[in-house]
């Protein structure tokens, strides 16, 4: 009973196995594995191709990292790395032992071949194909491939881009090919700007104070400013190329049309310079009460992406904190001349909008130091509903500038606005003026107990002072790791069907049992590398190989055993359980020193830069305790099963072809 | 087969090898590649034609980089290993590699390793080696409780595996001069993979003396010894050969990244046979028998 059930559960793993290796992506009870990979299987980045970068966690003032400052780096990568696009990196600690903490980062970006660029023009100005169209005829990059992203922002991919050199100092030598291009679109799409003029609103002349001197040039200035005047505020900052035309049916109200213009806000070596936008709008500003200005088209994101050098750039910058005053729109209508809200909002849509539109609000610099933040926790809010809050501590000097700026906050009905490495992370409100103390929670009604942790951890890490320093680097071309995976795979088949032969000729039956216990054997392997997941490498492709020995191995000891025991003049059946108690021992110690090989290397696989040997010792792990597994079932119950079998009750079928060769040996029946 | 009884043979060969790969690993030493030396290796794939290994070498030293070492892989493919270069380090050599003939160069593979990473991965590796033999040692003690004196065996089986390490790490130091192999990162786990098939080939023999050893206790250890490696030659040929099958078959199928690697895998299994046979158990004979005190010997040999 036993026998026949022990392959019943062989047979339903393999089948098992076949099914999760047939279907590229499996999703089980919220698990999902797989892909586009041959078989699904995880890629490690020496067959995938990718980049591995190394960075060593040095706090500024010399001390060691703590768990925290570790925790809250990682967190910084993850994000810095997800941002830049990428899927599936992955970010890990290394160097921790038992009583050490971890120092190391590596971060694994996979399949990183060629570079992207995310540009945003804002919706609906420029369609994918039109700007694939663009790079293709006009910059001369048929590789490039343009798809659109979440937040309409598109993203153009790229086969390489020649990088920026910079010099030691940090000075740009060349700029990198990507900033003509974005120059050359700039100079390709227009922009349009909408700018609507209102009268001011001003005080009626008291009656019987004619001789006021201010009263005179009030007059003369109610009047929009005309078309002549725009014109001539753009001729004022070099802009007398805009086409300025007057929009019939509404007075003060023009629409400019206009091309090559760049908002960015920094020159070519990152120092900040008065953007060009900017200027229009100080320009149009000092000719009339401008009631609302608007910009479409504009290039506002301009990120290059992919490039090892581009990752290294973002993962390797100190994490910047920063806490902004926003000041929203005004909530209320300044005169009754003026249509309020606007854009024909609703008040309700309006209270919304006024805070969270860039386009509504402005934002401005805090007397706070990120550095003055000690500390930020996630913690529970204390009244009648138990809310997930963040809860941030301030040292003294930190504490005044919080009061001054909440205190402002308050009693304008604005916002404080937090940023880290220039996202957004939260943006309260003051309720009941300012706060004073240093202490102050953060609640919000979409908080969870998750969030409030991330955000907690953010905050701690944009205040933590310390560097990265990147120690160690590889990058591997897909096509190069592509190349690698076929040989392997081709070099792995032609090894296994020349061992089939061999077992099948040399050892016969046993042979035969042996060659369907390891093709089991490799589809379990596989299945089980798929589902939990293991990444596959280089050095577990070798793991692979090694196992394989082993599981031939426990084969042959087997089959040999059982030869001798025929020898010794058993029945064929009594031979083969004799055969298989006499090898298990050996199976058993062998395979366990193996196994733990494996993991002492796995213990000090941390220990090294690279992943290779937690890779390998986990893999020889898997293999080796799936040959034994093999072995004890499949193999043994596989025999009998032949064995019992008219096909393969011939014990001459039993005897390796070598010692049939020798007739004074096995006429001797055994040897001891 | 008297295999005990011309264990003197072998184990001089054993000894000779050895020592012939201490005194290669002493004077030459092994051919360390950035893992463990520090600096950045490129490989470059020309796709307009070769241009032939002295121009590459130029282009590094126009580069600022005279002392660089280049390797050709064959199909245009160039390995180059330079001290740690940087990124505009890079950016310069790749200036000069793409005025070559044969360029446009791709970039198939960089890595660079800073030399506190380096310092580290030796002493790791040997912390590794040195920590995983002691488990090994402790386990085998454990698994032949039953036989008398396991500690013997737990000791004999490490000579072999340093038996089996010396020898691949010189049989490797050799190929470093004849061929300029590099011993890198995936090297250290060829090493570790021959210290797990070592020690499993060996137990399978251990396992035979321990069973032979039990059915007759009375029994001239020399002889049960014998006759467990006797009946136990087979199974260990069936399975180098089949593993080396394997092996060879990646070799002359696989890519290049693997080759290094493969070949200290198919020295280590052939090694790792020999000293199982021909070292572990004649230590075991050898201590029985007190051989490595002649004074103290207990039966004089005649043999």
């Amino acid at each position: 009973m036993s026998r026949s059930r022990g392959l019943i559960l062989i047979a339903i793993l393999v089948v098992i196995s076949v099914v999760v290796l047939a279907i590229s992506e499996v999703s089980v009870l919220g698990f999902t594995r797989g892909g586009d990979s041959p078989l699904g299987l995880t890629l490690g980045l020496d067959l995938e191709g990718g980049t591995h970068l190394v960075y060593n966690v040095v706090p500024e003032d010399g001390r060691e990292p703590t768990r925290e400052d570790m925790e809250g780096v990682r967190n910084i990568i993850d994000r810095r790395v997800n941002e830049f696009g990428v899927s599936e990196a992955s970010v890990q600690l290394l160097g921790g032992g038992v009583d050490s903490v971890a120092d190391r980062v590596l971060v694994q970006i996979p399949g990183q071949t060629g570079s992207a660029i995310t540009l945003n023009f804002g919706a609906d100005t420029v369609s994918t194909e039109v700007l694939e169209a663009f790079f293709h005829d006009e910059l001369g990059r048929t590789d490039a491939e343009v798809s659109q992203n979440e937040n309409l922002s598109l993203t153009v991919q790229l086969d390489d881009i020649r990088a920026e050199v910079i010099d030691a100092d940090g000075v740009v030598i060349t700029p990198s090919e990507a900033d003509a291009w974005r120059d050359a679109i700039i100079a390709h799409y227009p922009v349009a700007l909408q700018v609507s003029y209102v009268l001011p609103q001003v005080t009626p002349p008291v009656e019987g104070d004619d001789n006021s001197v201010d009263a005179a040039p009030a007059e003369d200035e109610v009047t929009l400013p005309t078309l002549a005047e725009v014109e001539a505020a753009f001729a004022s900052v070099d802009r007398s190329d805009a086409d300025v035309d007057e929009v019939t049916g509404a007075d003060g109200l023009y629409a400019i049309l206009m091309y090559g213009l760049d908002i960015k806000s920094t020159d070519a070596n990152g120092n900040p310079i008065v953007s060009e936008d900017k200027k229009i709008f100080d320009a149009l500003d000092q000719i009339g009460l401008v009631q609302f200005a608007s910009m479409q088209g504009v290039l506002t994101q301009w990120t290059l992406g992919g490039g090892v050098q581009e990752a290294k750039n973002v993962i390797g910058t100190t994490a910047q904190l920063e806490f902004r005053y926003r000041e929203c729109g005004d909530e209320f209508a300044l005169s009754d001349d003026i249509p309020w809200p606007p854009n024909g909002l609703t008040q309700d849509e309006w209270a919304l909008e006024r805070c969270s539109n860039p386009a509504y609000f402005t934002e401005s610099e805090t007397e706070i130091d990120p550095a003055d933040l000690d500390d930020a926790f996630p913690a529970i809010s204390q009244g009648a509903f138990a809310n997930p809050i963040v809860t941030l501590v301030f040292n003294d000097d930190g504490a005044k500038a919080f009061f001054d700026v909440t205190d402002r906050v308050s009693r304008h009905q604005d916002r404080l606005a937090i940023y880290l490495d220039g996202t957004e992370l939260v943006a309260p409100g003051v309720s009941q003026g300012g706060i004073a103390g240093g202490r102050a929670i953060i609640e919000g009604g979409d908080f969870t107990t998750e969030s409030v942790r991330t955000i907690a951890i953010q905050l701690r890490s944009g205040a933590l002072p310390v560097g990265l320093e990147l120690i160690q680097e590889r990058n591997v071309d897909a096509v190069l790791g592509k190349d690698s995976l076929q040989k392997s795979l081709i070099a792995g088949g032609v090894g296994m069907i020349l061992l089939l032969i061999f077992m099948i000729a040399y050892y016969k039956i046993p042979g035969l049992v042996a060659s369907i216990a390891l093709i089991a054997y490799s589809i379990m392997l596989l299945g089980i590398f798929k589902m939990i997941p293991v990444t596959l490498t280089l050095s577990g492709a070798a793991a692979v190989i090694l196992s394989l020995g082993f599981a031939v191995d426990a084969n042959v000891l087997i089959a040999e055993r059982t030869k001798e025991e025929l020898r010794s003049g058993r029945s064929l059946l009594a031979a083969i359980t004799a055969g298989f108690e006499r090898a298990w021992p050996s199976i058993r110690d062998g395979n366990m020193s193996t196994i733990i090989v494996a993991v002492v290397l796995f213990w000090f696989g941390d220990r090294f830069s690279t992943s290779v040997m937690q890779g390998f010792a986990l893999t020889l792990a898997i293999g080796v305790l799936l040959s034994m597994f093999t072995a004890f079932f499949a193999s043994r119950l596989l025999l009998r099963l032949i064995a019992s079998s008219g096909f393969g009750n011939n014990p001459n079928l039993y005897v390796p072809v070598r010692d049939q060769n020798e007739p004074s040996e096995s006429a001797t029946g055994g040897n001891s | 087969m008297d295999i005990v009884g011309k264990r003197r043979i072998f184990l001089t060969i054993s000894i000779v090898l050895a020592t012939l790969s201490v005194i290669v690993l002493g004077t030459s030493g092994l051919n360390l590649g950035i893992d463990f030396t520090s600096g950045t290796t490129v490989t470059y794939q020309f796709d307009g034609g070769d241009p032939g290994a002295a121009d590459v070498v130029e282009a590094l030293a126009k580069s600022g980089h005279p002392g660089a070492v280049v390797q050709a892989l064959g199909d245009a493919q160039y390995f180059i290993r330079t001290d740690d270069l940087g990124n505009s380090g890079l950016n310069a050599v790749n200036d000069e590699i793409a005025k070559l003939d044969g360029a446009p160069a791709r970039v198939l593979d960089t890595t660079s390793v800073g030399a506190s990473v380096a310092e580290d991965t030796v002493s790791n590796a040997i912390t590794a080696v040195i920590v995983a033999a002691i488990f090994v040692m402790l386990y085998i003690m454990y698994a032949f409780r039953s036989v008398p004196n396991s500690y013997k065996y737990a000791f004999a089986a490490v000579v072999a595996l340093m038996h089996d390490v010396v020898i691949v790490l010189g049989a490797f130091a050799v190929l470093g001069i004849a061929i300029n192999a590099e011993v890198n990162a995936i090297f250290i786990v060829g090493i570790l993979t021959v210290i797990g098939y070592s020690v499993n080939d060996t137990i399978v023999i251990f396992d035979r003396i321990r069973e032979n050893v039990t059915l007759a206790p009375g029994r001239d250890f020399r002889t049960t010894v014998n006759l467990s490696i006797n009946e136990s030659i087979t199974r260990s040929l069936g399975t180098s050969i089949t593993t080396m099958t394997v092996i060879i078959a990646m070799l002359l199928f696989g890519g290049a990244s693997l080759r290094d690697f493969l070949i200290v895998l198919l020295a280590g299994v052939m090694v790792g046979t020999y000293s199982s046979i021909f070292v572990a158990a004649q230590v075991l004979v050898l201590w029985e028998r007190r051989g490595f005190l002649p004074w103290r010997r207990v039966t004089p040999t005649n043999s």
